[in-house]
Formats: C-alpha cells, sequence, structure tokens
C-alpha cells in the first residue's frame, strides 16, 4: 500500500471529528490530530476505532498512546498490516 | 500545579457514542467500566471520569513532557460525584468535579491546598502557549503563570493559582 492511498484513508476515517477544516485541507504528515486539527480527546477513540475496522487490525494500548498525528498513525497501520501477513 | 476540564453534556451526546462496541474498553479500567454500568446514569459517569482523566493529563503532560494518548493509564479513584483522585505511573492527582445538568467540569491538583487558591480567569485574558501548554503573563509582575484552560461546546473555563492571596482556612467546628 502506497503512502499517499493511506493518507486519503486517513483523511477520510478523521474527517467527521475534525473541526479545523483549514488545517484538514492542508493535511500533512506532520498534522497533529489534536493540536492541529482541533479533534475533541474523546473522539481519537473513535479514530482509532474506526481504523481499527477499516483495516481490521488491533491497536494495542501501548500503539494507542503514540496516535496523536498522521505520520503515528500511518506507521501503526503499516506495523499492524504487515503484522497480520 | 493545576489542571482542568469541561465537557459540554449536549455537545458530548451529540460528539459521541460511548456504548459504541470497544469504545470504553480503550479508555476505562474494568474498575471503571464497573463505576459506569452500576450508576443510574451511566453516560454522565462515563463524563465525569473523562473529565478527571483529561484534567490529571494536563498536570501529567507539563509535569513530564510527555505527550501521548493513554487513559488507561491515568487511572481514577472514585470517592464521591465530587471529589477522587487520578494516579498516573506512580504520580497521584486530586479532582474535584462539578457536575450539573449541563456540564461537568473537573480542576485536578498536585496539592489539595491549590483547590482553594485556584482563580478563574476571564474569557478575554491573554493567553500564551508554548509547546502547546498554555500561561499568562501577570500585569504586575511581568512573570509567567501556568494556566490551564478547558474549552468544549457553549462552555470555556480558564484557572491559574492565586499563591499572594493570603488564605484563610475555617477551623473545624
Amino acid at each position: 500500500m502506497n503512502k499517499e492511498q493511506t493518507i486519503d484513508e486517513l483523511k477520510n476515517i478523521v474527517k467527521p471529528y475534525i473541526v479545523n477544516q483549514e488545517a484538514f485541507d492542508a493535511l500533512t504528515v506532520e498534522t497533529d490530530f489534536i493540536n492541529d486539527l482541533k479533534i475533541n480527546s474523546a473522539n481519537l477513540v473513535d479514530v482509532i476505532l474506526d481504523i481499527e475496522e477499516k483495516y481490521n487490525i488491533v491497536i494495542d494500548n501501548e500503539s494507542m498512546e503514540r496516535m496523536i498525528n498522521v505520520k503515528s498513525a500511518m506507521e501503526i497501520i503499516e506495523t499492524k498490516l504487515s503484522e497480520r501477513e | 500545579m493545576i489542571g482542568n476540564d469541561i465537557v459540554d453534556l449536549a455537545l458530548a451526546k451529540k460528539q459521541s457514542n460511548w456504548q459504541r462496541k470497544g469504545f470504553l474498553d480503550k479508555i476505562f479500567t474494568k474498575n471503571e467500566q464497573d463505576l459506569i454500568y452500576k450508576d443510574i446514569n451511566p453516560e454522565v459517569m462515563v463524563w465525569n471520569l473523562w473529565s478527571r482523566k483529561e484534567a490529571a493529563y494536563k498536570i501529567y503532560n507539563r509535569q513530564t513532557n510527555i505527550r501521548g494518548y493513554f487513559p488507561l493509564q491515568l487511572e481514577c479513584f472514585y470517592e464521591s460525584e465530587t471529589l477522587g483522585t487520578v494516579c498516573c505511573n506512580g504520580n497521584f492527582y486530586r479532582t474535584q468535579t462539578t457536575v450539573s445538568s449541563e456540564f461537568i467540569y473537573t480542576i485536578a491538583v498536585t496539592e489539595k491546598d491549590y483547590f482553594i487558591q485556584i482563580k478563574n480567569l476571564d474569557s478575554d485574558a491573554k493567553i500564551c502557549k508554548t509547546n502547546a501548554i498554555p500561561f499568562i503573563i501577570d500585569e504586575f509582575t511581568k512573570i509567567a503563570k501556568p494556566v490551564s484552560i478547558s474549552h468544549h461546546g457553549r462552555f470555556w473555563k480558564g484557572i491559574t493559582i492565586e499563591f499572594n492571596t493570603p488564605v484563610i482556612t475555617s477551623s473545624p467546628i
């Protein structure tokens, strides 16, 4: 799976929860879910559950800890997908 | 140190479905989930515990500079609807929670004496930030004072500690 595809999929996942549209439109791997997109911290659980459902993976607590920006979300998805294979 | 968190209950209802499969497991320990399920109003308990975790996290984040998403490590010890302690990796924070039909608001402190020294900020206070951690510049001393800000839906709360005010403790009757 290529990075651009993952970013697009991730954008679709976070879209319902974002508050800052400008930051969303300018989303890069460096974008922070809470500080930039202003996603409510309770909704970060929804983002994580949506990722789990979409990719059929389990995000353990250790990985969840790092789930604060696009970059780590992509790394976690990639790692979990490769573990599954 | 201090931290605060407010939950607009009407907005929380719209934004979150706490009954979603997996939701509680990701953020609440077994003991906390027991408190939620046993409560006559589980939804209010969800947000009561959540606001405690968030308020405590704000202090933990400042003390350790650790940023992350680890709600299960912020464990609530629930004493009553208004009082409790949150423990995070060996750090303890006292919490005071206000519950109304419109919102739930928690203040967490490292020392319980701070509760009586808390001063509310005006919503027009000039808030500065370094590394996403907010502070204000005291207009007289020009010293940076740490503040904690929480905003959700219809509600905004900003607090700081007023160390200079003489503290009058009420004596037991």
